[in-house]
Order: structure tokens, then C-alpha cells, then sequence
């Protein structure tokens, strides 16, 4: 689809996204407090953190299918409150649980998601038979969606959700309970949604490796965004090592580092602590080694799962 | 144009799930027929009906509201179906939004109730006598009377959030709406406040109008059937527009997947 309503072309300097201070209630609860976000069109931002946090929420405002409660958004320049259709127009959707009609056919289901975006008569053949060669469907495309596995399901759904050639892509947790032929595939299909036509994405996500290769992953946690930084920068913050401390003897060794200056960050997981070091191994070893009650202790360099835990729970001082 | 597109769409996705739903297109045609010749075999010896009509004839008119009606308001109800397994969600972002989605799903409604109605009346003549304009005459009904249902049954779906009410809405919306509409036996002969409730029911006046155009005694003037049915469309539709929440349920219950 090409910029549409008068919004901007794309080009290196238009936002896709552009939100400040979005938030959502229900009823007492605050599902969302105050999301900020900018992307560059052309992006890949992975939304992370734990179940609850809002990331569902957030796009779902960002979609145009709730209405905020505070702040504000655009896509591609269009206000996600006061011009609906303009934002629908620029996006492609992906749910958590795939959107097709198991009554129907891949094709048929293709023919339905293009007649809801506005696709008709030869347009809508083009793009179909396009999409069902471009993800591999086409000999699938006469079966009944219901008779599919869940990863052609899937598959399907993000044909769906790109026929029409959307600006944007939100995609909310679209690899849960993929095996990893069917992810990579998908992954695929994604990425040359950006190389050949420049889509921005953004999706959730609770596999953490899948956010690597993002440009940014934005972390939520209890509604608010608790950090936006590429994976590198975000892994550079915990420091040059992360240590993993079990035993009884776990407690006073992060102690000992954080008194001689070396931990960064610190967080106590169901398995022992998980600490963010600034020092050399060999120091860091060195006071191990001479700390009793130590069950286990593994150095490694950080990785996103050990920002995830640094950021989105709440600090513990032994 | 998206609008248009829009509707179309859902319009010929419901007529596709309506052929492969084979058991329930067959058990929605054959209710009406069960009624008509089967209890109203045995209704024949026992009913003295006006102007002379055997009981088969009289229920007939009934028996194809019935199937236009379940026919109708069942295809709307289903929205409670496409909310429960995430295609609502996906209807409701299109660029058209929701005045798109309901109208198209009242125009399905209306076609599948039309349809299954019409197949009733082309099967008249094996318990009425109809002329050729009495059957265009019906067939016209026909369309007010599924439309009607059509919006009706999002009416109804509106608010209703779980298809384990879809067995409710059945027996506690449906078969009271036939009952006490002079479907199957006349309002002159019911206690007076069911006959009250008979006046307020959009399905009396779907029946009454078939009975004019089949050319029985009616109880209300043709434009009478006719304007009540068109007012009680257009309330229920406006109404729907109103109560319909398109948020509904997109947070908090992960739909189940789409194998139906």
C-alpha cells in the first residue's frame, strides 16, 4: 500500500509510530501508564517483558482498536483516535492466536482479508496469487484453514496480514508455539517485508533471541517502558560479564562485588543471582573462589534475557 | 469503495460457511417442515380454523417466517461466534470499521434468511394454493422478514459474549418470538397479556404480512405489517450501532483457535 489521506511518503526521515504519554485504564486498573515511542519507518522493534506488563495493550492502541485513555499517537501521521481508517490503511495485524476462518480455504481466507482492506476484482487476484506464492501456501491454497497445522496456520496469518502490502506491521507474539522450521520461515517472510519494501515492524515477543536482531527493543514492565535501546546497548548496560551466583553463600559474594565497585546491575532469580559486572574475570574469580557457600558460579557475557530480568523486576539489595 | 468491499466480503464469507455448515442449513430447513406436516398432520382433525383453512394451511405462513427467522437471526448471531474466535477483531480493523461490519453482516443475514425462507415458500403448493403473484408477493415479504431477523439477531449479539448463551438465546429468544406471534396458532385465541405481547412482537407481523400475501385473513392492514417490520429493522439496527462495543473482549481472553 502506498501513503494514503495525505500522510507523508515514506522516506528515511518519516515516523512510523510517534507516541507520547499513551496509556490505558480498565475500569480501577492501569493496563498501560504512559507509553513513548518513536520509530523510524523502515524499523524492527521488539516490544518484550512479562505477561501483564501492557504490550498487548500497547498495540492494540497503537492498531486503532482501543481507544486511549491518555496521551497521544500517530501513524504515518495519522492520529490513532481521530482518524482511524487513515492509520488502518498504513497496517497489517497479526494476533497472538491466528485469524482465519478454519471454514474457509487459505485462498478464500486470503480473498476475505483482501476485500476487509479494500482489495477487489483483479487487485485483490493479484495480490492473492502474489502472497500465496511469496510464503509457500500455493499448494495449500484450496485446503480448509482448519485442516492446516498450526505453523501453515500461522503461516497463513501473516499472509493475511501482509496481502495487502501494509506500511505496518504489528505483530503481537506471532511465534508462540511454533517449532523452529515453521519460526524461521516466518522470520523469513518478515524480513523481506522490510528488504523489498521497506515495512516497519513491531512485535511482542517472549523468546528473547527473536528480539536480537531488532533495531530497538522497548521493555515494559507493570505498564510503563522501562527501556528502549538497541540489544547492544541494552546488553553494554549490565557490563562486560554477567555472573551467575547460587548457594547459600550466593547473598554475601554479590555483596563483596557490589562493595568493591564491580556490579552494575544485580537481580535475584528463581535460580540464584544474576549479576552485571564491570571487572575482569580473573577478579571476579579471584573473590569467588575465596567466598564459602558458592553452589554454582558461571560467567558469561550478557545477554537479553539477563536485561529482561535487570530491568523488569524490581531491584534486590542483599 | 472499501465499504463496499467490506461488506461484500463478509457477505460472501457467511454464504460460503453456511453451504459447508450442511447439518445446520439442513436442520434450519427442515424445522419448519416438521411443524407444518408432521404435528400439523395431527393439529388438522382438532383445529376449526377461520375461513375454513386446514391447519397445515393456516401454519404454513409460520413455518417460512420460521425458517427465514431462525435462518436470519442466526447468521447475526454468529458474530458472537466470529468475537469469541478472534475474526471480529480482524473485521473491526478494517479502514470501514463497524457501521461496514454490521451492514454487512445484516445483508448476509438477510440473504441466508431470505434463501432458506424461500426454499419453504417454493415448497407451498404441498399444503396451500398460490398464484404466481402471491408467490412474488411473498418473495418480496420474504426479503422485510429476513432483514428484519438479520437485525434482530445483532441486536442480540450486541452484548452477548460467549457462544455457551448461543443454546439461550434459542430457547429463551427464538422459540418465545415464534410462540407468541400467531405463527403456529391464532393471537385471537391466546390469554389476553400474551396477546399484549403478541402486539410488540416484530415476528406477529412478519406472519401477519405472509398472510396477506398468501391471500389468508390477516389481523393488521398490509401497511401496518409492513411499517412495523421496516420500523423494528431500522430501531434494532440503530440500536445495535449504539450498544455495540468493538472493543469487546480483545483483552483479557485469548480466542480459541479457529478450527471450527
Amino acid at each position: 500500500m502506498t501513503a494514503a489521506g495525505g500522510a507523508p511518503a515514506r522516506g528515511a526521515a518519516t515516523l512510523a509510530i510517534e507516541a507520547e504519554g499513551l496509556g490505558r485504564d480498565y475500569g480501577s486498573t492501569r493496563a498501560l501508564d504512559a507509553l513513548d515511542l518513536s520509530v523510524p519507518a523502515g524499523s524492527l522493534i521488539g516490544l518484550v517483558g512479562p505477561n501483564g506488563a501492557g504490550k498487548t495493550t500497547a498495540m492494540l492502541l497503537l492498531a486503532t482498536l482501543l481507544a486511549p485513555t491518555r496521551g497521544t499517537a500517530r501513524v504515518f501521521s495519522h492520529d490513532v483516535a481521530r482518524d482511524r481508517a487513515g492509520v488502518r490503511r498504513r497496517l497489517g495485524l497479526v494476533f497472538q492466536e491466528p485469524s482465519v476462518d478454519g471454514l474457509l480455504t487459505v485462498e478464500e481466507n486470503l480473498r476475505f482479508a483482501g476485500s476487509l482492506a479494500g482489495l477487489a476484482g483483479a487487485a485483490a487476484h493479484g495480490a492473492i496469487q502474489q502472497t500465496l506464492t511469496r510464503t509457500g501456501l500455493g499448494s495449500r491454497a484450496r485446503q480448509p484453514a482448519r485442516q492446516l497445522s498450526g505453523g501453515w496456520r500461522r503461516l497463513a496469518d501473516i499472509a493475511r496480514a501482509t496481502l495487502h502490502q501494509p506500511d505496518l506491521l504489528i505483530l503481537d507474539e506471532p511465534t508462540v508455539g511454533l517449532d523452529p522450521e515453521h519460526r524461521d520461515r516466518m522470520w523469513s517472510l518478515l524480513d523481506a517485508e522490510r528488504r523489498d519494501r521497506g515495512a516497519t515492524i513491531l512485535f511482542s515477543t517472549h523468546y528473547l533471541s527473536e528480539a536480537e536482531p531488532a533495531d530497538r527493543v522497548v521493555m515494559l514492565a507493570r505498564g510503563a517502558v522501562v527501556a528502549d535501546e538497541s540489544p547492544a546497548t541494552l546488553r553494554a548496560a549490565l557490563g562486560e560479564q554477567v555472573a551467575e551466583i547460587d548457594g547459600p553463600g550466593a547473598d554475601a559474594l554479590v555483596g563483596e562485588l557490589r562493595r568493591v565497585g564491580l556490579v552494575l546491575l544485580a537481580h535475584r532469580a528463581e535460580r540464584g543471582w544474576r549479576v552485571g559486572l564491570s571487572g575482569s574475570r580473573e577478579r571476579i574469580t579471584e573473590l569467588a573462589a575465596t567466598a564459602p557457600g558458592i553452589a554454582r558460579l558461571a560467567i558469561r557475557p550478557p545477554t537479553l534475557e539477563d536485561v529482561y530480568f535487570a530491568r523488569t523486576q524490581a531491584p534486590v539489595t542483599p | 469503495m472499501s465499504a463496499a468491499a467490506t461488506v461484500r466480503g463478509i457477505v460472501v464469507r457467511d454464504l460460503i460457511r453456511t453451504t459447508r455448515q450442511r447439518s445446520r442449513l439442513i436442520a434450519g430447513l427442515a424445522r419448519p417442515f416438521i411443524w407444518v406436516f408432521l404435528v400439523g398432520a395431527g393439529f388438522n382433525s382438532i383445529a376449526r380454523l377461520e375461513g375454513g383453512l386446514t391447519y397445515q394451511a393456516f401454519a404454513y405462513p409460520g413455518g417460512m417466517v420460521m425458517a427465514a427467522l431462525f435462518g436470519g437471526m442466526l447468521t447475526a448471531i454468529s458474530t458472537v461466534y466470529d468475537r469469541e474466535f478472534g475474526m471480529l477483531r480482524l473485521m473491526l480493523a478494517s479502514p470501514s470499521g463497524v457501521p461496514s461490519v454490521l451492514a454487512g453482516r445484516a445483508l448476509s443475514a438477510t440473504i441466508i434468511g431470505g434463501a432458506q425462507g424461500g426454499i419453504v415458500l417454493a415448497c407451498a403448493s404441498l399444503a396451500v394454493h398460490l398464484t404466481f403473484q402471491q408467490y412474488a408477493l411473498s418473495a418480496a415479504a420474504l426479503v422485510l422478514i429476513a432483514l428484519t431477523s438479520g437485525t434482530l439477531g445483532l441486536l442480540v449479539a450486541a452484548r452477548l459474549t460467549s457462544v455457551e448463551n448461543f443454546g439461550g438465546v434459542i430457547n429463551m429468544v427464538l422459540f418465545p418470538l415464534l410462540f407468541v406471534s400467531g405463527a403456529l396458532y391464532p393471537t385471537a385465541g391466546m390469554p389476553a397479556p400474551l396477546r399484549a405481547l403478541a402486539r410488540v412482537n416484530p415476528v406477529t407481523y412478519m406472519v401477519d404480512l405472509v398472510r396477506h400475501t398468501f391471500g389468508q385473513p390477516a389481523e393488521f392492514a398490509l401497511s401496518l405489517d409492513v411499517a412495523a417490520l421496516a420500523a423494528a429493522a431500522t430501531v434494532a439496527f440503530g440500536v445495535t450501532v449504539v450498544l455495540f462495543d468493538p472493543e469487546q473482549r480483545f483483552v483479557g481472553k485469548k480466542p480459541a483457535a479457529a478450527n471450527r
